[in-house]
């Protein structure tokens, strides 16, 4: 009952705090864009003519149908990260997809057209090696998986497995390929390396091994990169050591080693250091293969062979060319080929797979981005015309991820930038002002030289600005006169300038796969994109603003520390971020690996502030490094510290600058590895104001916050990881002193932990092991009733420990992410985003993570606006900021803060990227949307006629009674 | 430096106490079912929003267990299956952008034996059993949207603001209709009952006080006037019509002239 009433209360203080989205806000300053990841597979639905759908799976563990004319989504289905989830195979017969994830675990069949799950089967355990579609007499019925061990048929209408087979030794020759030609049988193929071929027969019905043999192949490592199936059942194979081709029919009893055809018979020759690939198709898995294939010799290199009557014969060359790819629609197989045109442009061909001719009218011209990369891979989707000639449509994937779909002569029809799948960190940039603001806010920055020469100033800027307003009357005037959808605001980088409000911001946008985005925020239009090439996969990013838009006419500079995860070795890339342009400013070497980075206040003459790069060595690098920043770093060196974080030693030390720029150790403090490990160091936002020093109480008196901006929140977790025995600790430490302000454990608790760390607050949450729920954790740090010193903050005359508060409750859902919103100075009440992992994205006001909830409910609470305490959260579908445009794996949350109080930009990523304003204390400093200017206006308009007749009617009375 | 890592820190107490002693007994067969865990199950079920067909909203829908350790597709009758999911104590939920279902807790034994009861986080150990295999329906649609002010006209009348100044409105036009105050009987009788009303005239009036220390002694009959202050105060509402009755009067004065 108490319960009740605890909730009862709280609901009553949510009519005050509750924040939500109106319905006819959806889409106005919000957007989400959904993305799918790196293709692996792609597959064009060829079921009917008409048919719009592309399936892909993608390395995110995403399988997806795109709509082929648009490049939307029609549905995705995201499965778990990690490899369980990983998709193997996909294959695709009519309206079903047959889907092989996690290593051979599963093996799913999609309708395609709903995206429904038609039926799953689990799999024995055993690596994935291959899987096929296998057909009997024109019809395809069955799925057949090979394993490291094991050969399973399983029934395609219903995914009943029809029959498993043990392997013969399976222990000594790797299985890696099946076929199947639709004559009642399925080969499986398997190697012993540098030995011979193993070739096992199975008969369809009943799994029976037909025929067993071996063939000699001691050049061979590996079938699947070197070998494919042509023709009416010949493995055809390539080795580039011996420098030939080599053949071998697999239903033949008697021979015993393989056919080998030298490629100098054939004029051809292997490029060095290349391993050659070989290409087929089988448009029908019912059907033997094509006796046509493509050999790959170089990178710009293809040839398209055909195999008649055991000769190979060349069809044609396809010199120089980056890519080739097969495709076939209804009878006609083609084979489309790109090929270089000059430096910008590549031209893709279209030629008959049988003869070789080409295609007459079948160029599509692709320009290849100069800020982009190479392309890859080749998706190619032939269909007949009327008149039935092969039309075709292509998508080319490139190493940067951008998927470009294009068609005749070389239109782009859409265009997905995958790499932003995978965003590791942002930043949003102001955008510039126009010209006149600039002129405005120059007067006000410049050092006043008399009377006279500022009023003129002032004249002539006020003149400026009512010509632009001017200009913009004209403009709004000529618009109105045009048809509206002629007038479409389109957004490009010279029309970019801020707004009033400073809403809308450059989202920076830095990909996993190492390409930068220049996003508008208020639309979600890509307005520039840099591809860094040869960076390492799980290379580390940093992004820090150096220079910020308000130092006109100095350009913003960003700088982005890439660091590989494996040497440490750390670059500079420096750009401007409004333009995405790479910066001409020199960058120093870093020869050693960098350990940590700080942005320091001190600026340079051209207004960016310096970045300090610590080494391995404990040695300082400055960036930029001008003599006057050097002055200036010598004469506050004593009053800069850093510290480094080691935990794999578990160890936090801090360091302070000396004045040749090289440190000394001034404290260190060691979590002993063998119980625990730092699992994260959060300090707290530098961009972060704090509007009130204290919090009232309810007898009038002031509890005053300790505001320390050096305090760092170092979470460790136990070693242990024994439900009974794990722990997850919190130290906050102090990073000039070292000094541990204060620790809590929370006992029987394990990660992962997210935290969030603001004003003079801590949040973190972890999963209590022994209830088996997540909890919040708020710890709250006060100096007390009096200010030790109330002007500024030293972390070295501090005596007085601050009093801490903590409280937990329970949240009653699982927990991606976790950020706290953020305003301009501060004075909006704060809320917490919580990313869950159903893709919502939860408003939670900071007044519910407040440790002084009385459990009591007293006159003072009350007075304070204190909601009693009541152990479990609250999750109220409305405070979910992005209703139901959930985002996909959320992993971060990024917040700014606008130019208006009340307003907050939230920019969530993970798989999908959502971009929305919040305003926790709601709109108090600007009109609602819904501001009734009509009913005002008629208010008015009806108060001043009122008042015009009833003067009217006063006169005439008061003339009536003078009269009388 | 070495850091303590014995603990000083208090944890603050979140949990209800009733609760801990009930699921002791419980404790230890949970511990049993954490150890083994090569044991690998199905979770099964079926979900079903109430007059909605499976194909319009099995699309975008996963189920979820303890956020995405385990994550299982619906098929088209929205039946699903959670494949390989060892032994434990996990929340299931289906995630649909639109549709609301509530979460169950499943618990698998160590045997693989399955039940599932309701999530209660705060009593973990209190077990009300659901049907197994799960039958999971939406309670309905979720709510995201707060509905904005509409206006209306009651709204509009009610408003307290409009009360106050529609209603002496309402007076000033409709009172001097009713009873004249031109009358000389009514008027006395309204004046006294005023009179009584303020009981105590003796106390002077704020803002008279006020009009004497700024007005200088210029017009003599003025400050008489005001001397009469409760009365004009007490006739608030008809001041402007005895100013105009003095405008009036002027007239008055005029017209015999013109005659």
């Amino acid at each position: 009952m108490a319960w009740l009433v605890v909730r009862l209360a709280i609901s009553v203080s949510l009519l005050y705090t509750a924040s939500a989205v109106f319905e006819d806000q959806v889409g106005k300053f919000d957007w989400r864009q959904q993305y799918i990841g790196k293709v692996r597979f792609a597959l064009f639905d060829t079921h009917s003519q008409a048919s719009k759908k592309l399936l892909v799976a993608t390395d995110k563990n995403v399988f997806a149908s795109l709509n082929s004319r648009t490049g939307d989504l029609f549905w995705r289905h995201v499965d778990k990260t990690g490899p369980e989830g990983h998709i193997d195979a996909l294959l695709m017969h009519g309206q079903d997809a047959v889907v092989v994830v996690g290593n051979g675990r599963l093996l799913r069949s999609w309708e395609t057209t709903v995206g429904g799950l038609k039926w799953e089967t689990v799999l024995d355990s055993g690596s994935f090696q291959a899987a096929a579609l296998v057909g009997v007499q024109d019809y395809v019925k069955y799925v057949a998986v090979l394993k490291k061990s094991t050969i399973a048929l399983h029934d395609l209408s219903s995914g009943s497995q029809t029959w498993v087979e043990n392997l013969p030794d399976s222990d000594t020759v790797q299985y890696q390929t099946i076929y199947s030609g639709g004559n009642g049988l399925v080969f499986v193929l398997g190697v012993l390396p540098n030995s011979h071929i193993v070739i096992v027969e199975y008969k369809i019905e009943d799994g029976e091994i037909m025929n067993k043999k071996s063939v000699e192949a001691a050049w061979m490592s590996s079938l699947e990169s070197s070998c494919v199936v042509v023709s009416s059942g010949i493995l055809m194979c390539v080795d580039q050591i011996t420098q030939s081709l080599y053949t071998q029919p697999l239903h033949s009893a008697e021979q015993t080693e393989m056919r080998q055809i030298h490629l100098q018979t054939l004029d051809l020759e292997v490029a060095s250091g290349f391993q050659p690939v070989l290409t087929s198709t089988q448009p029908s898995p019912a059907h033997p293969p094509l006796a046509e294939f493509i050999l790959q010799l170089s990178p710009e290199h293809h040839i398209l062979l055909q195999l008649k009557d055991g000769l190979i014969a060349p069809l044609r060359d396809f010199s120089p060319s980056y890519l080739a790819a097969f495709a076939t629609s209804g009878e006609k197989t083609v084979v489309a080929v790109m090929s270089p045109k000059n430096d910008t442009a590549c031209s893709i061909n279209l030629f008959s797979a049988d003869t070789g001719r080409r295609h007459l009218d079948t160029t599509i011209i692709y320009h290849t981005d100069p800020y982009g990369g190479k392309p890859n891979k080749l998706y190619v989707h032939a269909f007949l015309k009327k008149d039935d000639s092969v039309g075709y449509r292509v998508m080319v994937q490139t190493e940067d991820l951008t998927l470009t779909f294009l068609q005749q002569p070389g239109r782009v029809v859409w265009m997905r930038e995958e790499a932003l799948a995978d965003v590791v960190n942002m930043e949003m940039v102001d955008l510039p002002l126009t010209g006149t603001q600039a002129e405005l806010e120059g007067e006000f920055g410049k050092k006043a030289d008399g009377l006279l020469p500022m009023v003129l100033k002032r004249l002539s800027s006020q003149f400026i600005l009512l010509q632009a307003w001017m200009a913009h009357l004209w403009k709004l005037f000529y618009d109105a006169r045009k048809p509206r959808s002629s007038v479409k605001n389109e957004i490009t980088i010279d029309t970019l300038s801020r707004d009033e409000f400073n809403l809308q911001k450059m989202m920076v946008m830095v990909t996993a796969s190492g390409k930068l985005f220049g996003i508008d925020s208020r639309s979600g239009t890509v307005l520039w994109k840099q591809y860094l090439e040869n960076i390492k996969p799980n290379s580390f990013f940093k992004l820090i603003v150096q220079r910020t838009t308000a130092h006109f006419p100095h350009p913003p500079q960003c700088t982005l520390l890439i660091k590989d995860q494996d040497t440490g070795l750390g670059s500079l890339y420096v750009f401007n971020p409004i333009f995405g342009k790479k910066s001409q400013i020199s960058v120093p070497a870093l020869p050693r690996p960098i350990l940590q980075s700080l942005l320091l206040p001190v600026i340079d003459q051209d207004y960016s502030k310096v970045l300090l790069l610590i080494d391995d060595q404990n040695k300082v690098t400055a960036f930029p490094s001008t003599k006057n920043i050097l002055q200036q770093l010598q004469e506050t060196a004593s009053s800069i510290f850093f510290y480094l974080v080691d935990s794999n030693q578990g160890k936090l030390s801090g360091f302070r600058l000396r004045t040749d720029l090289s440190t000394e150790l001034i404290w260190e403090v060691v979590i002993p590895t063998e119980v625990q490990k730092i699992v994260a160091v959060k300090g707290k936002r530098a961009n972060e104001h704090v509007h009130s020093q204290g919090r009232v109480m309810g007898d009038r008196s002031v509890l005053y916050k300790y505001l320390n901006p050096n305090l760092l929140a170092v979470i460790t977790e136990s070693t242990d990881t024994h439900q009974e025995r794990s722990f997850v600790g919190i130290f906050l430490i102090d990073g000039v002193t070292g000094r541990i302000v204060h620790e809590a454990v929370q006992r029987k608790a394990r990660g992962p932990v997210h935290c969030v760390h603001s004003e003079n607050w801590v949040i973190y949450v972890y999963w209590n092991s022994k209830f088996r729920r997540n909890e919040f954790s708020v710890l709250e740090l006060f100096e007390g009733a009096e200010l030790y010193n109330s002007t500024v903050f030293s972390s070295l005359d501090r005596p007085h420990p601050p009093q801490v508060l903590q409280q937990s409750y329970i949240f009653p859902a699982p927990i991606s992410t976790l950020e706290a919103t953020l305003t301009e100075k501060g004075i909006t009440s704060r809320h917490l985003l919580v990313g869950l992992p159903s893709g919502n994205i939860l408003s939670l006001p900071k007044m519910f993570l407040d440790p002084r909830r009385p459990e009591v409910v007293s006159e003072q609470s009350r007075e304070e606006n204190l909601i009693p305490y009541a152990p479990e959260m609250p999750i109220r579908t409305e405070w979910f900021i992005n209703y139901n445009q959930t985002v996909s794996r959320v992993r971060g949350i990024y917040t700014a803060p606008s130019g208006l109080e009340s307003t907050c930009l939230v920019v969530a990523y993970g798989l999908d990227i959502y971009q929305t304003r919040v305003f926790p204390s709601k709109q108090f400093d600007v009109l609602k949307d819904d501001y009734d200017y009509v009913l005002i206006s008629s208010v008015l308009l009806g108060l001043f006629f009122a008042t015009m007749i009833s003067k009217r009617l006063a006169e005439v009375k008061l003339l009536n009674r003078a009269w009388r | 430096m070495r850091v303590p890592f014995y603990v000083r820190a208090c944890v603050p107490a979140l949990l209800l106490l009733f609760g801990l002693h009930a699921c002791f007994s419980r404790e230890e067969e949970e511990e049993e079912m954490l150890v083994h865990e090569e044991m690998r199950v199905h979770v099964s079920g079926r979900a079903l929003v109430p007059g909605v067909r499976a194909q319009d909203w099995i699309s975008s829908a996963r189920v979820l267990l303890d956020g995405e350790k385990h994550v299982g597709f619906l098929r088209d009758d929205g039946s699903f299956t959670v494949s390989n999911v060892p032994s434990g104590s996990y929340v299931l939920e289906i995630s649909s952008p639109t549709y609301r279902f509530l979460p169950v807790r499943v618990d698998i034994t160590s045997a693989g034996k399955m039940r599932a009861r309701v999530v209660n986080y705060i009593q973990t150990s209190e077990v009300i059993l659901l049907p197994y295999p799960l039958q999971m329906r939406s309670v309905g649609l979720h709510r995201f949207f707060t509905e904005r002010e509409s206006w209306g006209w009651t709204d509009f009348i009610l408003n307290p603001m409009v009360l106050m100044m529609v209603l002496p409105l309402l007076v000033i036009l409709l009172l001097p209709r009713v009873f004249n105050p031109s009358d000389p009987e009514m008027r006395r009788e309204m004046e006294q009952s005023m009179n009584m009303l303020n009981s105590n005239q003796e106390l002077p009036d704020v803002s008279e006080i006020m009009t004497k220390i700024f007005t200088p002694a210029k017009g003599h009959g003025r400050a008489v006037g005001g001397a009469n202050g409760p009365r004009s105060r007490a006739q608030g509402q008809r001041g402007g019509a005895d100013d105009q009755r003095g405008g009036a009067l002027g007239l008055r004065g005029g017209v015999p002239r013109r005659r």
